[in-house]
């Protein structure tokens, strides 16, 4: 039993047409005919999609069954139909050549319906999964685009780290929640909740898209995460969700670059009549990681008493200060120079914890930036 | 002729021919109508191309007769248009004289069996 399918017979001879077309009938092919090789040629381009199967008679005048199979097989469009070479015992030769050139299979005349029928239904369920391949290939393609623009729109709204995450084999046991060392830096902005006040809301919006630009631009260079923006306060983490053996190193850095470049920026302002400083807080030790919100909206974040420290290390820097835990500081003592600001208190935490303020890089440091 | 030169027609070609197609006479009878209007014309184009010395021209309709001669098994014409088309092909038709004799004598033979097969009840 065959399936339904187009055959496209080409011979010379009408009386081979006809008997070929018979037979191909009485097993439930159409039949598209073709005279010679130039005929077929024209008929399968003008059809590419529509015939399954030719049927093709190794001589024939105009081109002959090579010649047209050559063609047929140089062309993208047409190299993978089945074709069965017809042909006179005598021709055997050629027909060697054609199974070399590509032809799938080959009958010799008188043709013997049952021999026929063995090599169609075996052509032409390999066209079928041929025809079930590029299907499903095509299927494949559409499906890696729409990843691919899911992923480009995804680094927009989110840290390239955690859109990466998000689209990574891993991901889903990293966003279930994990325990890890990180550093967080808390920035904001001293004097911003008056001048928020007092300024134009379009004002305020090109003030904090000036900022934020800043901030964002170095936040890539030192490979920070971006855990969340919220008016002029933005807290970055380190070593999560990509490990970073220097991730202490990395945002105090961080800290030192926003600071040099805020200045140039808080000049400009200045002369606009804001008066805005910028202060920093950071802090390491472990936090636990991954999804946190609720069906609908959810964040990559991170929860801990480091994220804590670091916001209130924040609240209580003054305009361009960046002060860091006493861990943090006694693990960058070789990049930067501190001077202590003595015990704080801090809301939270039943005692009062060390801080220092990060002066600026080492010599030795500062001559060589990342 | 001799007598191993091949038959006029074999009959059992047809009788295969009609197996293949669940037996269906009627089918048979159209083919051979088919291969009578068309061979008449092939065989007018080889005496047309012998006439007017075209070797190329030769070719094709030598070719086609061949090729429909020998699945109706009119055995001995299709030897003959093979012998032409092959002489047609060589460039140079200064062979082609003891074959171009035979050829509408033969075909002629061949048209009346197959007629003959029709009318007769041969198969039927």
């Amino acid at each position: 039993m065959t399936q339904a399918g187009i055959a496209l017979v080409v011979d010379d001879s009408r009386v081979n047409r006809l008997v070929l077309a018979r037979q191909l009938t009485g097993i439930g092919l159409e039949i598209m005919e073709a005279e010679h090789g130039v005929e077929a040629l024209e008929l399968l381009r003008a059809h590419p999609d529509a015939i399954d199967i030719v049927l093709l008679d190794v001589m024939m005048p105009e081109m002959d069954g090579y010649e047209t199979l050559a063609a047929l097989k140089g062309d993208e469009a047409l190299r993978h139909l089945p074709v069965l070479m017809v042909s006179g015992v005598e021709e055997l030769d050629s027909v060697v050549r054609c199974i070399e050139l590509g032809a799938t299979d080959y009958l010799t005349k008188p043709i013997n319906p049952r021999i026929l029928q063995a090599r169609l239904n075996a052509s032409l369920a390999a066209k079928r999964l041929r025809d079930l391949e590029l299907e499903y290939l095509e299927q494949q393609r559409v499906l890696t685009q729409t990843i691919e623009r899911q992923k480009t729109e995804l680094s927009r709204f989110l840290s390239p780290q955690i859109a990466q995450l998000i689209s990574s084999t891993e991901g889903e046991s990293m966003l279930a929640g994990h325990r890890r060392q990180i550093t967080v830096a808390f920035c904001d902005l001293r004097g911003f909740t008056r001048f928020a006040e007092g300024a134009d809301p379009e004002e305020m919006l090109g003030v904090l898209g000036e900022y934020h630009r800043m901030m964002g631009d170095a936040i890539t260079e030192y490979g920070g995460t971006l855990e969340h923006f919220a008016g002029d306060g933005v807290m970055i983490f380190f070593n999560d969700p990509v490990p970073q053996d220097d991730h202490v190193e990395r945002a105090v850095r961080m800290a030192v670059a926003m600071r040099d470049r805020f200045r140039p920026l808080s000049a400009s302002w200045r002369k606009r009549g804001y008066e805005l400083g910028f202060g920093v807080g950071i802090a390491v030790g472990y936090a636990t990681l991954g999804r946190i919100g609720f069906e609908g909206r959810y964040d990559y974040g991170a929860i801990g008493n480091v994220t804590i420290l670091a916001s209130r290390l924040s609240s209580q820097a003054g305009a361009n200060q960046i002060l860091v835990s006493q861990m943090v500081a006694g693990m960058v003592e070789d990049l930067v120079e501190v001077e202590s600001v003595g015990e704080l208190t801090i809301k939270g935490l039943s005692r009062p914890v060390s801080a220092s303020n990060v002066v600026g890089l080492t010599e030795r440091h500062a001559a060589t930036p990342r | 002729m001799s007598e191993h030169d091949p038959a006029i027609l074999d009959a059992s070609v047809l009788d295969e021919l009609r197996a293949s197609v669940e037996g269906d006479r009627s089918f048979v009878v159209e083919l051979i109508e088919a291969y009578l209007a068309d061979g008449a014309a092939h065989v007018d184009a080889i005496n047309a191309a012998l006439r007017g010395d075209d070797a190329e021209a030769l070719v094709r309709p030598a070719h086609t007769l061949k090729s429909s001669s020998a699945t109706l098994g009119a055995m001995r014409l299709a030897g003959t248009a093979r012998e032409l088309e092959m002489i047609g092909r060589s460039g140079s038709l200064a062979e082609a004289g003891e074959a171009a004799g035979r050829v509408a004598e033969e075909w002629q033979a061949t048209s009346d069996a197959l007629r003959a097969w029709i009318s007769s009840d041969s198969g039927a």
